[in-house]
């Protein structure tokens, strides 16, 4: 999940959980106000009353001394008034719910009752509203905040969707940058336009950090160059005069044979600061990765190169592909080097009838490249260093310099493609090569 | 043919030119970028060997002066720094070849002929050997008109050794011309001896292979009269 949609989404919780409390808080609330409402009318009209007596006098409202009580309400029987006289002496001016039997039917009222005195007559004013017409009003009230809740919820989200988007703009195109860009060298430095600092120094101190990078390789590749010029130029000198020895006709057989072995030491060496200098580079991304292959292909190619050397000693390669990978972005010559080292290897450490075996597959998305055998495996002991340098097995052979699977483990990474080993001894090896999901 | 050698290493130069000399090549030696420059200005190469590595110029510049002056040269560049993007840049600025130190003497020498060639039209189309003809250009082996099927591999070890004739090819020098400097480490005197004897076996299907010789310890020669 982005940041944008995370913003937003914890937003729209806020709100929602703010929403929810004011919803549960809301009758009380709404009860509340329309109380004091109520009271307010009731008073008003209290006033109002109180100014009709001192227009008209009392004696309107009360027809004849037989008859004492005034009252009247309207047909819904949602209000009423009431003029009584009293015998209460002390003063009333209070504001009670009440139950009223008017006409044969219960209603609950909300009452005033104020006590006054006209002419030495002490009266009771008694205003009413039923509690019935409060609460449909309070329903209304209710529906409206309800809907204008969801109207706020809703458009606050979008709102916030469409502003956090703008917001976040230069954000994505520092990602944007740094997914794109394969290597320090080519990383985009141009700087994001933006009024946030938070993003100006992100993207200002990936760019240093970058030039920083790029320094080192360029330091680190300037250092590889030189050691290779100051290695291979003696082995170069010492090779060409060993050669130029050999061409030589007046040469004795006994010589000639001395000659080619200092010419097969001096390939070992060769191979030795090759093969450093191979994993130097790769590990300092000096090689571009800008080509496109498909892998059953490259391997039908190392294996039709190696199978002479598998009939030689009676092994059987055996190809099993499940499926046709193209895979793009990636150096072939090295790729080819990854795997020749590998199934190079099973086919030395399987003894006679053997099989290797490799198969490409799809698994969850996954390519995987694996390259099994069934020859001696490896020791539990020797899994730990398998892929450092210098740490070969322990055999008598002096083929090789130790340095293949580390080289075949410095390409993996280049290409950040994971290496699996599995291997029981006398049993077998598996290599599993899985290539980064797309 | 005439070659300019520019190689600071005045050891490296000699040895090659000695080597080049007894191929009836004519050859100029520089020491330096400033020497080179002047020889390339003044003199018409049919080769131009160049060391990227010299101390006082940059031997990349050597190529755009040469081609600047109208060199008809076809050069070959040296290097033992070894960083891919001299190969790509001499071959961008018209570099004919690459070759990386430590490199066999018979395989520059593979080269200036391969490019030799490609460059200036040599005709060597057709080579026969024993009972076997090679259409170098179709890269076939022929027995009586009847093409033999062999693989590249074999392909490329038996045109190496032809073009060679009578010379001595170390199992090292027909490991690197065919599988180059990537697979250095995995290096098997074995795996020449099996590519060869796989040879043998499928040339003598059509014809006697007598020609083909192995040099005890050494490697291997193709005998031609």
């Amino acid at each position: 999940m982005n940041l944008r949609l995370k913003l937003a989404l914890t937003n729209l919780l806020f709100k929602l959980v703010f929403t929810g409390l004011f919803l549960v808080i809301l009758p009380y609330l709404s009860e509340r106000i329309n109380l004091y409402q109520t009271d307010d009318e009731l008073i008003e009209k209290r006033e109002h009353f109180f100014n009709l007596i001192s227009e008209v006098g009392i004696e309107p409202f009360l027809f004849s001394d037989s008859i004492n009580v005034f009252g009247s309400y309207n047909i819904l029987k949602e209000e009423f008034i009431s003029i009584e006289k009293t015998d209460i002496v002390e003063s009333w001016n209070f504001i009670e719910v009440t139950h009223r039997l008017i006409e044969g039917e219960v209603i609950e009222y909300r009452v005033l009752n104020y006590t006054f005195r006209v002419d030495g007559v002490m009266y009771l004013l008694e205003i009413g509203k039923s509690l019935s017409s409060i609460s449909a009003t309070e329903k209304n009230i209710k529906r409206i905040f309800v809907i204008f809740l969801i109207a706020f919820l809703i458009i606050s989200f979008v709102f916030e969707l469409i502003y956090t988007r703008t917001l976040l703009v230069p954000l994505n195109i520092i990602v944007r940058k740094i997914k794109t860009s394969s290597h320090p060298t080519s990383y985009n430095r141009q700087p994001v336009k933006t009024s946030t600092t938070d993003f100006t120094t992100l993207d200002s101190t990936l760019s240093e950090l970058m030039d920083k990078i790029d320094r080192l390789f360029k330091k680190e590749k300037e250092i590889t160059e030189n050691i290779s010029h100051e290695l291979l130029t003696p082995v170069s000198i010492l090779r060409s005069k060993l050669e130029n020895m050999l061409v030589q006709e007046d040469l004795s057989e006994n010589a000639l044979i001395k000659t080619e072995e200092a010419l097969i030491t001096l390939q070992r060496l060769k191979a030795l600061v090759n093969s450093l200098l191979l994993i130097a580079r790769v590990e300092s991304s000096q090689y571009l990765k800008n080509d496109t292959i498909e892998i059953n292909n490259l391997i039908t190619n190392i294996t039709e190169e190696l199978k002479p050397m598998a009939e030689e000693v009676g092994l059987n390669i055996q190809l099993n592909f499940r499926i046709h990978k193209t895979i793009e972005h990636i150096n072939q010559s090295l790729l080819f080097t990854m795997f020749y080292n590998v199934v190079n290897n099973a086919i030395k450490n399987t003894p006679t009838g053997g099989t290797v075996t490799i198969e490409t597959a799809c698994i969850k998305k996954q390519f995987i490249v694996s390259i099994s055998d069934n020859g001696t495996g490896i020791p539990v002991n020797e899994m730990e260093s398998l892929f450092l340098r210098f740490k070969k097995k322990k055999t008598n052979d002096n083929k090789g310099t130790g340095i293949g699977l580390a080289i075949t483990k410095s390409i993996a990474d280049f290409h950040n493609i994971q290496i699996k080993v599995e291997s029981i001894e006398g049993k077998g090896s598996a290599f599993e090569f899985l290539f980064p999901e797309e | 043919m005439n070659a300019l050698i520019v190689e600071d290493e005045k050891s490296l130069a000699n040895e090659i030119a000695s080597y080049l000399k007894n191929e009836k090549m004519i050859c100029d030696v520089a020491h330096t970028g400033m020497e080179a420059s002047e020889m390339i200005a003044v003199n018409q190469y049919d080769f131009i060997l160049l060391d990227l590595g010299l101390p006082d110029y940059e031997g990349l510049d050597l190529i755009k002066e040469a081609k600047k002056a109208g060199s008809q040269a076809a050069i070959i560049v040296i290097t033992a720094r070894g960083a891919v993007e001299d190969k790509v840049k001499g071959l961008d600025l018209g570099a004919d070849d690459y070759l990386a130190k430590p490199f066999a003497l018979i395989e520059l020498y593979s080269r200036i002929q391969a490019v030799a060639r490609r460059k200036f039209q040599v005709n060597t189309s057709d080579v026969t050997i024993g009972d076997f003809a090679i259409d170098i250009n179709a890269r076939k082996v022929t027995c009586n008109n009847s093409e033999v099927d062999i693989t590249r591999k074999q392909y490329d070890l038996l045109q190496y050794l032809v073009l060679n004739k009578n010379k001595v090819l170390t199992r090292i020098q027909l490991y690197e011309h065919i599988w180059g400097n990537m697979l250095d480490d995995q290096y098997d005197s074995n795996f020449i001896d099996v590519h060869i004897k796989n040879l043998r076996k499928k040339l003598n299907e059509y014809a006697s292979t007598d020609w083909l010789v192995t040099v005890r310890g050494v490697g291997y020669k193709a005998v031609i009269d």
